[in-house]
């Protein structure tokens, strides 16, 4: 966790290359945006974490291929505070800092091509912080962007002298950097920028960008070290001999033209000149990360007492600085953060009226001249801050308790964890609003993601608690870990996935090919090529280490969620997706899968016409029946059918319950189109769900829990759903185990479910259900120990009406006293199924 | 209605016969079945189409000449495994369309598999139409149009390049079943509502009212 401390955010912004609006890749589909490739090969850069470095925060795609990047920043810079850093010391601790941030970058195939006296920031205990450095890596070394990246005068030799980049606009070739610069520019750059700083002024500030080139490219012709030279240039041999021989060793070792003989950043880091500051130096400590096996207690830091029992420490009372970076970020934006708006505050979205663009000559073929270079496709270096005060002001009244909710508390229920709050009267109220207003909610949000962010440090120990709180709701922020926690995802996730071959060629490889960029593609991070690579291993993992499964066409929708949620956690993604599929989908990847899905349905139609016997008949009836529409419902558990802001919704419910369950968003989803599939034949019927209509998706949940609630777990008994789980610990789910517990999970006894041939099952109409739950629903033991969700008061009417349809002789035989006597008349059943 | 497909087409009148036909699209994954539907149906074309699971339905009424055709499409999934599903769609199929991408050879074979079956299990008077799609990458081609040509000759099946990105010859091949279609005999044609119960395997006898004008 990066704890927000004195940290601002920084806002900037560039333009990525924009592709000719006619022009297609190979494959006939237009080139994927570089926008769209910048925001996938952002996301690995909003993970990096090291003392040396601004953190990056977010990335936005904007109009017109516009990127708005946020990233942790100060006002100190380098070339703020020139004279302050002249002194040895100084300057050896800055280099070193510098360098230790590049040898991290390095570390993760980064190399910085950016550095400048602007982007090397320090925080507020003077520590360097470098920033931009992901400016490079993100654009496909520059690829991407229209404008060069890196000062000209801290430019290595060899970057000079690689050949430009050129973008053929006719060609559907993409352009691409084939010599990317090492990590090793850094250093030349760190050399000049170190220089400059000794000697206390800035070298060729009067020379044009060519005459700087040339300079640069006269080191290469002469045998002088590029030192003296500049030395001789600039009138400074006599500032160079008051240094001592050590740091002109040190400058030389940097501006060494062969890239051959310069050291790298990780090997300069041992020079002799920082022996020192080693041996002061602290080791960094990562912190703990979820779902890792690394003991979690390893970097812990206790508070140290003093001997009356006060903390010692300095104790910061600005609570928010505490919080994670990113958490305070995502307030931020909810508490009323544009980025757009501050950019155009700040006069950076200049909007030229479009017609002041246009080329003023254009021939047939599409060739155009005399178009003047928009200024806006150039890097604009300004970083723009953004006020935290709107933020802060809308948590002043939050008590400081907030900040640390107790979970101890044996006496707390799922709502009193929200604590009163003293601006609006209370959370609690918030906690019952519509999702969407929830989501939105500052303060609510706080909140909750405190109260989670607690509790997953705490997971699995505190499982339960966990899923009581998700009954109430998931913050879109913590939903990853908390989906993890859900699908009790746990032990070496990490060196699992690691181990498995992701990339020997197998049959199934096309099928994953063509499947991936056909796989919600809207989705501009999905989109992206980065995703694209990350989409394949995933799945190529699931299906090599799950050799009894083969891979379905739906697979791929079923994946998107896990790796849109965990995009750069790709071993969270995968072990997600891996304890999902047997909770909900067992057996359904199998290669003859049909004795499975065969069932499947069935018991969805029988549920359709235990719920609705209208519309079941009318279905029925047409001939709609779910083997037309419903596969792609089931196989991706609806991944398929709904966009990826409502499957995540749908989702969240869905982790809550059993395997069941998704029968039940079923019949609700019917429902919700009760009145029309009730009009349409069989064609409208079928016409409508060729397309997924429009669905309210928070109405559509409710109704399913609903409908949850008022089914016999027997009802929805599969002979192929998941067997027993073995000797599952039950307090780990106290008071939940009814809803999440399969119907297999509970002791089988002579009375309970028997497997039916499936032609016999899907003749049938209407659910069988269980002696168990028959005896149970009909109370027939007399008020017994409920133990079914359809608890009821003691006062209140049989919630169910059994009807003897034996021969008279048999009745008279023996019954018992609640049933009735009937010579079989439908009426009797309409009544009945309305008392639900 | 749910009926958007006749209200764009503008060939749409209603005059004189009204035939019904069952038309199954089949073929390797991602050769653009689903989107040569989506064109001929609603004149669209979305570049990332999504993967058809299990199949899809639309249907598109056209005009010949004094007759209205109606086309009952099911589009059926790709991918091998789907397979099995494949013959509950194709059964009782008056058109078939066989699909392959002109940019893979693969694509072509695996159409050539689909044909063999339809002879062997459809309805033995189906009218087969082969389609060589994404004829806007001739530059990329992996099929000769006379290879394909001389193969659909000698099994007698309708054959085009069609494009769905472009539209070329999508209605074109559409039509060109339409007129091969037998309409005389208004029995054998038109087989409304039935579709459904007929995929079911189940011989349930539901009475199937609603005819095919409604």
């Amino acid at each position: 966790m990066t704890m927000l401390g004195k940290a601002e955010y920084g806002v900037t912004t560039f333009f990525t290359r924009s592709h000719p609006n006619d022009k297609c890749g190979a494959n006939g589909l237009p080139l994927t945006p570089n926008s769209v490739k910048v925001l996938g090969r952002f996301q690995g850069l909003k993970h990096l974490k090291h003392p040396q470095i601004c953190k990056y925060l977010d990335i936005v795609k904007d109009k017109h291929e516009r990127m708005v990047i946020v990233c942790e920043h100060y006002r100190n810079c380098l070339s703020s505070k020139s004279s302050t850093f002249s002194s040895r010391e100084k300057l050896t601790e800055i280099a070193y800092g510098v360098l230790k941030g590049l040898a991290y970058l390095n570390s993760i195939g980064i190399t910085h091509r950016n550095l400048s006296k602007d982007n090397i920031l320090f925080d507020a205990e003077g520590q360097v912080k470098l920033a931009e450095y992901g400016l490079y890596y993100m654009t496909g070394y520059g690829a991407e962007v229209a404008f060069p990246i890196g000062m000209p005068q801290y430019l290595a030799p060899e970057v000079l002298a690689e050949a430009p980049i050129t973008v053929d606009e006719h060609s559907d070739v993409e352009p691409e950097v084939l010599n990317p610069s090492g990590p090793k520019v850094d250093v030349w750059s760190l050399g000049m920028i170190l220089l400059e700083m000794m000697c206390a002024q800035d070298l060729w500030t009067g020379l044009t960008m060519p005459q700087i080139f040339h300079k640069i490219f006269a080191f290469l012709k002469t045998d002088q070290s590029p030192l003296q030279s500049i030395a001789k240039d600039n009138s400074l041999t006599e500032t160079l001999k008051t240094l001592t021989p050590d740091v002109v060793e040190f400058l030389n070792k940097c501006l060494t033209v062969s890239v051959k003989h310069r050291p790298s950043p990780s090997e300069l880091l041992k020079d002799d000149i920082f022996t020192e500051l080693r041996l002061k130096e602290v080791p960094y400590r990562n912190g703990f990360q979820l779902f890792s096996t690394e003991s979690r207690c390893k970097d812990l830091e206790l508070p140290v007492y003093g001997e009356n029992g006060t903390i010692m420490q300095d104790f910061d009372f600005d609570h928010l600085s505490l919080r994670n970076m990113e958490e305070v970020y995502y307030l931020w934006r909810l508490a009323g953060g544009d980025l757009e708006a501050l950019l155009r505050k700040e006069g950076l979205v200049i909007t030229k009226p479009p017609i002041t663009l246009l080329p003023s000559f254009c021939t047939n073929e599409g060739d155009v001249f005399g178009q003047r270079r928009d200024r806006a496709e150039l890097l604009d270096s300004i970083v723009i801050t953004a006020s935290q005060e709107q933020l802060r002001n809308r948590l002043s009244e939050v008590d400081e308790k907030a900040y640390y909710p107790l979970l101890e508390d044996e006496q707390s229920s799922m709502t009193s964890s929200l604590p009163l709050s003293p601006s609006s009267s209370d959370l609690t109220n918030t906690a019952s609003l519509p999702l969407v207003i929830k989501e939105k909610d500052v303060e609510y949000q706080f909140h909750r993601i405190i109260l989670y962010e607690r509790l997953l440090k705490a997971y699995p120990y505190k499982r339960a608690h966990i899923w009581k709180e998700a009954r109430v709701d998931i913050p879109p922020l913590v939903r990853a870990p908390v989906w993890a926690a859900l699908l009790e995802v746990e032990g070496d996730i990490e060196g699992l996935y690691n181990s498995i071959d992701k990339d020997t060629i197998t049959p199934t490889d096309r099928q994953i090919e063509v499947d991936i960029p056909r796989c919600h593609q809207y989705h501009e991070l999905l989109s992206s090529p980065t995703a694209h690579v990350k989409f394949k291993r995933v799945l190529k993992a699931w299906v090599v280490s799950h050799p009894e499964y083969v891979y379905w066409q739906g697979l791929d929708s079923l994946c998107a969620p896990f790796l849109a949620l965990n995009f750069t956690n790709e071993a969270l993604a995968y072990a997600c997706l891996t304890a999902f599929i047997p909770k909900y989908l067992h057996k359904i990847f199998l290669k003859d899968n049909s004795q499975v899905i065969q069932e499947y349905l069935a018991v969805f139609s029988h549920l359709i016409a235990f719920h609705d016997p209208e519309l079941g008949n009318h279905l029925d009836g047409i001939g709609f029946i779910p083997d037309l529409y419903a596969i792609p419902w089931f196989l991706t558990m609806y991944a398929h059918v709904f966009p990826l802001h409502k499957i995540v919704h749908l989702w969240d419910t869905l982790l809550l319950g059993n395997s069941s369950f998704p029968l039940c968003i079923g019949v609700a989803i019917l429902q919700q189109f009760r009145d029309r599939l009730l009009s349409f034949g069989f064609n409208e019927c079928i016409l409508l769900f060729s397309d997924m209509p429009e669905i309210d998706i928070q109405r559509c949940v409710q109704d399913s829990i609903k409908i949850f609630c008022s089914t016999p777990k027997s009802a929805t008994y599969r002979q192929h759903a998941r067997p027993p789980k073995k000797a599952q610990k039950e307090e780990s789910r106290p008071n939940l185990s009814y809803y999440s517990r399969d119907y297999n999970d509970q002791p089988s006894t002579d009375l309970s479910m028997e497997p039916i041939p499936i032609e016999e099952l899907k003749r049938e109409k209407v659910p069988r259900i269980s002696a168990e739950d028959l005896i149970e629903l009909g109370e027939l033991t007399g008020p017994a120990h409920s133990k079914s969700p359809t608890k009821r008061k003691q006062n209140s009417k049989p919630m169910l009406l059994v009807v003897d349809v034996r021969t008279d002789s048999d009745w008279l035989k023996q019954h018992h006293v609640t049933t009735c006597k009937s010579s079989y008349k439908p009426e009797w059943f309409a009544g009945v199924q309305k008392s639900w | 209605m749910a009926n958007r497909a006749g209200a764009q087409r503008p060939n749409g009148a209603t005059q004189g016969k009204i035939c019904q036909f069952k038309l199954v699209l089949l073929g390797e994954s991602a050769v653009g079945k689903s989107s040569l539907v989506l064109r001929f149906v609603k004149g669209q074309f979305h570049e990332y189409q999504e993967s058809t699971i299990g199949a899809a339905f639309l249907t598109q009424t056209v005009c010949l000449d004094d007759t209205t055709v109606k086309f009952e499409i099911w589009d059926t999934a790709g991918q091998e495994r789907y397979h099995s599903l494949a013959p509950m769609y194709y059964r009782g199929a008056q058109a078939a369309i066989v699909v392959y991408d002109i940019t893979n050879q693969d694509t072509f074979g695996r159409a050539k598999t689909w044909v063999k079956e339809l002879q062997r299990q459809a309805s033995p008077n189906i009218v087969i139409a082969l389609a060589g799609n994404k004829s806007d990458l001739s530059n990329k081609r992996m099929v000769e149009y006379e290879e394909a040509q001389a193969y659909a000759e000698e099994n007698s099946l309708l054959f085009m390049e069609t494009s769905a990105k472009t539209a070329m010859n999508v209605n074109d091949i559409f039509l060109a079943i339409a007129k091969k279609l037998p309409k005389n005999e208004g029995g054998g044609a038109a087989q409304p509502r039935q579709q459904g119960m007929k995929i079911n395997n189940s011989e349930t006898s539901q009475a199937s009212e609603g005819g095919c004008c409604k």
